[in-house]
C-alpha cells in the first residue's frame, strides 16, 4: 500500500514537472535563439502575455485549440517584429525596449481581455493525448507520455533547436552574427535580416508558451496570467549558457523542484512553506554555483549593428 | 543617424508612455470622465483603489460590484473612478493621494496592503472619508472595514467534512497572512468540528495571482485524494477550473459567488454584502461622522452570507444541510467562537 503511494507521488511529481517545464522551455528557447543572433530580447513576459490572451480568445471565439495556437504563434511574430523594428531597425538600446514592450503586453492583452472578453471566461482548451502503446508502459507511461501535444512538441525542440544551431548554414550564420556581425556582413549575410528572423521565431516560441498557459494548463484568461514566468525564461536562457539541452537541463530543473515543493506541501510534511515556495529558485542559483567552466555569452549579445561602425 | 535617433526616442517614449497609459489606469475611462458642465445636485464622488481588476471574479469584483449597483440605485447620482492593478502600496498611495487633491468624498482602498499608505495620506484631508479592509485599526476619518472570513470557512468546512468521501479536503491558498489565515483557520476548524476524522491539507503558491500555480495545486490536491477544495483570492479562478475538470470534485468559494466560473464544480460560496457596509459608510458620513470606526462583515450582522449554487443544492444531503444552517447559527448567536489565536 505505501509502495503504491510513494509510486503515486513520484508519478504525479514527474508528470506535474513536466507539465510546469513546458512554458519556460519554448519561450527560453526562443529567447536563447534571439540572444545566439546578438538581441538581448527582454519583452518576452509581453509576448507571452499577448499569446496567451490571443491563444485563449480565438479558442474561446472558434472552440478550436489548434487555430487558438495558431492565433498566439501569429500574435507572438507581430511582437517579434515590433521588438525587431524597435533594437535592430531603430537601434534602440535593448534593455529599455524589451521593458517597453513587457508593460505593452500586459496592457495590450489586459485591455483586449476587457474589450472583447469582458470577464472570466473558459474554454474547453487542450486535453493531454496520451501516446498509444508508450502511454500504456506502468510508471512511465502516465509520467512521460500523457501530456498535451504542445508538451511533446516542446520537448522535441530541443534535438530540432540543436541541429539547426550547430549543424546548419543558417545555424551558424545566426551564431556569427552574434559574435561577430562585421564578419558576417563583409561576407555577404545580412545581419538585419538574421536578427529579424531570430526576433520572429523566438517571438513565435514566447507567443505558444503564453498559450500554453491559457490553452492547455488552466482553460481561463486573467491579467498577467503569465506571472513573471517570460522573466525566468530569460533567466534560463543564462542558466542554460545558450545550449538547448542547458536550458532543457534548467528548465527540468526549476520545475521538478517547483513540483517538488508542491507535493510537500500538499502532503503536509511539516516544512514550512515560504522555504518550499522558494525552493526552485534556490536550486537553481544553488546548481548555477556549484557548475564550473567560463561562460562565453555571444560577443554581440545587446549591440546594435551598423555597418562601418566598430561594435 | 542623428534623425534615426531622434525618431527612435520619440517612439521609446511613445510607447512607453502608451503603455502606461494602458496599465496604469483601465479602468478609468469608462466612469470617471469628468463632465465639463458641474451638475447642480451634490453628486458623491467616490474612489475605488483595487490591488487586481475589476473583473477578476473575486475580491476587488465583488466590491465593484455592489458599488455600480449602489451608483444605479442613488437618488442624487454617485461618481465612481476606479483604480485598478494597484498591487504596489506605493502605486496605490500615488492613486488615492491624487484623488484627494481632486476632492473625492469617500476613496476606498480595497486591500490589506493599504493599511499603511491610507494612515498616512488621511491626516492630510480630514473631511474625505477613507475606507481599507480586510483591517481593524481605523483613524479619525477612516473606516476600516473587516469580513469575518473564518466564519463562513467555518461553515464551509462543516459542509466539506460531511460531504466528503474520500476523507480529504484541500486548501489552495495565496500567501499565509491576513485573511488568507482567517479563511483557512476557519475552515480547518469547522472540518474539525464536523467530526469524522476529515484530514485537511493546506499548499501554498506564495502569491496572490499565481493563477496557473494555483490549478497546479488544486491538480495536485486532487491527485492526492481530495475531493472538497477551496481557497482564497483572485487566483482562485486557475483552482475553480482544475476541479471542474474532474467531476466528483466540488470547490467552496470565498469572496463572491464563483459558480459562474464552473457551474457544476462550486457547490457554495461565502459572499460579503458589501452593499451594506457601503450605505453604512455613506449614511454614517452624510450624518457627520467621516471615520473612526472598525466595520465587521459577519454572520450576526446580516453582511456575510452563504450561498449554494443552485444547480448542485440538490445533492446535498438534508442532515447535511441541517448542520451547516446550525452552525451558521451557533456562530451568529456567539455559541460557536472561533478563536484565531489558536
Amino acid at each position: 500500500m505505501t509502495d503504491f503511494m510513494e509510486q503515486g507521488i513520484l508519478i504525479g511529481i514527474i508528470a506535474t514537472g513536466i507539465r510546469l517545464a513546458i512554458p519556460y522551455l519554448l519561450a527560453a528557447l526562443g529567447e536563447m535563439l534571439t540572444q545566439r543572433s546578438g538581441v538581448f530580447n527582454l519583452g518576452l513576459e509581453g509576448i507571452m502575455l499577448m499569446g496567451a490572451f490571443f491563444g485563449f480568445y480565438v479558442t474561446f471565439v472558434t472552440h478550436s485549440p489548434m487555430l487558438g495556437l495558431l492565433a498566439a504563434i501569429v500574435a507572438g511574430a507581430l511582437m517579434g517584429l515590433l521588438m525587431a523594428f524597435v533594437s535592430v531597425t531603430l537601434q534602440a538600446e535593448q534593455g529599455i525596449s524589451g521593458i517597453g514592450l513587457s508593460m505593452l503586453g500586459w496592457g495590450l492583452s489586459g485591455l483586449f481581455f476587457r474589450l472583447y472578453v469582458g470577464g472570466i471566461q473558459t474554454i474547453e482548451g487542450l486535453k493531454p493525448w496520451k501516446i498509444p502503446v508508450l502511454g500504456n508502459i506502468p510508471i512511465l507511461g502516465p509520467m512521460f507520455f500523457n501530456h498535451n501535444i504542445i508538451a511533446y512538441f516542446a520537448f522535441l525542440l530541443v534535438p530540432i533547436s540543436w541541429f539547426v544551431l550547430f549543424r546548419t548554414t543558417w545555424g551558424l550564420s545566426v551564431r556569427a552574427v552574434g559574435m561577430t556581425p562585421q564578419a558576417v556582413d563583409t561576407l555577404g549575410v545580412s545581419v538585419t535580416k538574421m536578427r529579424y528572423q531570430c526576433l520572429i521565431i523566438g517571438g513565435m516560441l514566447a507567443g505558444l508558451a503564453g498559450a500554453t498557459l491559457t490553452v492547455a494548463n488552466t482553460h481561463m484568461f486573467a491579467d498577467n496570467i503569465t506571472a513573471g514566468r517570460g522573466f525566468i525564461a530569460i533567466a534560463l536562457v543564462y542558466f542554460g549558457r545558450w545550449s538547448p539541452w542547458g536550458i532543457l537541463a534548467g528548465s527540468l530543473l526549476f520545475s521538478m523542484a517547483d513540483s517538488f515543493q508542491l507535493w510537500v506541501q500538499v502532503l503536509g510534511i511539516n516544512f514550512p512553506y515560504e522555504l518550499a515556495v522558494m525552493l526552485p529558485y534556490i536550486v537553481t542559483i544553488v546548481a548555477l554555483m556549484i557548475s564550473f567552466g567560463r561562460v562565453w555569452p555571444p560577443a554581440a549579445l545587446g549591440k546594435p549593428y551598423e555597418r562601418g561602425v566598430r561594435g | 543617424m542623428k534623425s534615426t535617433r531622434k525618431i527612435l526616442s520619440i517612439l521609446l517614449a511613445t510607447v512607453l508612455a502608451l503603455s502606461l497609459l494602458i496599465t496604469g489606469c483601465g479602468g478609468d475611462q469608462k466612469p470617471a470622465a469628468p463632465k465639463a458642465d458641474a451638475p447642480k445636485t451634490q453628486k458623491l464622488k467616490i474612489a475605488l483603489v483595487l490591488p487586481s481588476t475589476v473583473d477578476d471574479m473575486a475580491w476587488a469584483q465583488s466590491m465593484y460590484e455592489a458599488l455600480k449597483k449602489l451608483q444605479s440605485q442613488s437618488k442624487d447620482g454617485i461618481e465612481l473612478a476606479v483604480s485598478e492593478r494597484m498591487g504596489k502600496p506605493v502605486d496605490a498611495g500615488a492613486a488615492i493621494r491624487q484623488y484627494a487633491t481632486q476632492g473625492f468624498d469617500i476613496i476606498i482602498a480595497h486591500g490589506a496592503q493599504y493599511q499603511s499608505v491610507v494612515k498616512e495620506i488621511a491626516p492630510e484631508f480630514p473631511k474625505i472619508t477613507f475606507a481599507y479592509g480586510t483591517g481593524f485599526q481605523s483613524g479619525p476619518n477612516i473606516f476600516a472595514y473587516d469580513p469575518q472570513a473564518q466564519e463562513g470557512a467555518y461553515v464551509m468546512g462543516v459542509l466539506a467534512a460531511k460531504m466528503s468521501k474520500s476523507k480529504i479536503v484541500g486548501i489552495v491558498g495565496p500567501v499565509e497572512a491576513g485573511d488568507a489565515i482567517k479563511y483557512n483557520k476557519g475552515f480547518q476548524m469547522g472540518v474539525a468540528a464536523a467530526g469524522g476524522d476529515v484530514k485537511t491539507r493546506i499548499a501554498y503558491t506564495g502569491s496572490f495571482n499565481e493563477i496557473v500555480k494555483a490549478g497546479e495545486i488544486a491538480k495536485t490536491h486532487m491527485d492526492a485524494g481530495a475531493d472538497f477544495l477551496t481557497g482564497s483570492s483572485q487566483q482562485a479562478v486557475g483552482a475553480i477550473k482544475a476541479v471542474a475538470g474532474k467531476p466528483g470534485t466540488y470547490w467552496l468559494s470565498t469572496d463572491m459567488d464563483q459558480s459562474a466560473v464552473a457551474p457544476d464544480a462550486v457547490l457554495a460560496s461565502q459572499v460579503y454584502n458589501w452593499e451594506k457596509v457601503l450605505t453604512k459608510i455613506m449614511d454614517l458620513r452624510k450624518a457627520g461622522t467621516v471615520g473612526g470606526q472598525h466595520l465587521t462583515l459577519s454572520f450576526a450582522d446580516g453582511m456575510l452570507d452563504l450561498k449554494y449554487n443552485p444547480k448542485l443544492e440538490g445533492k446535498i444531503p438534508q442532515d447535511v444541510k441541517a448542520a451547516v444552517e446550525k452552525a451558521k447559527k451557533d456562530i451568529a448567536a456567539g455559541t460557536i467562537k472561533i478563536d484565531l489565536s489558536k
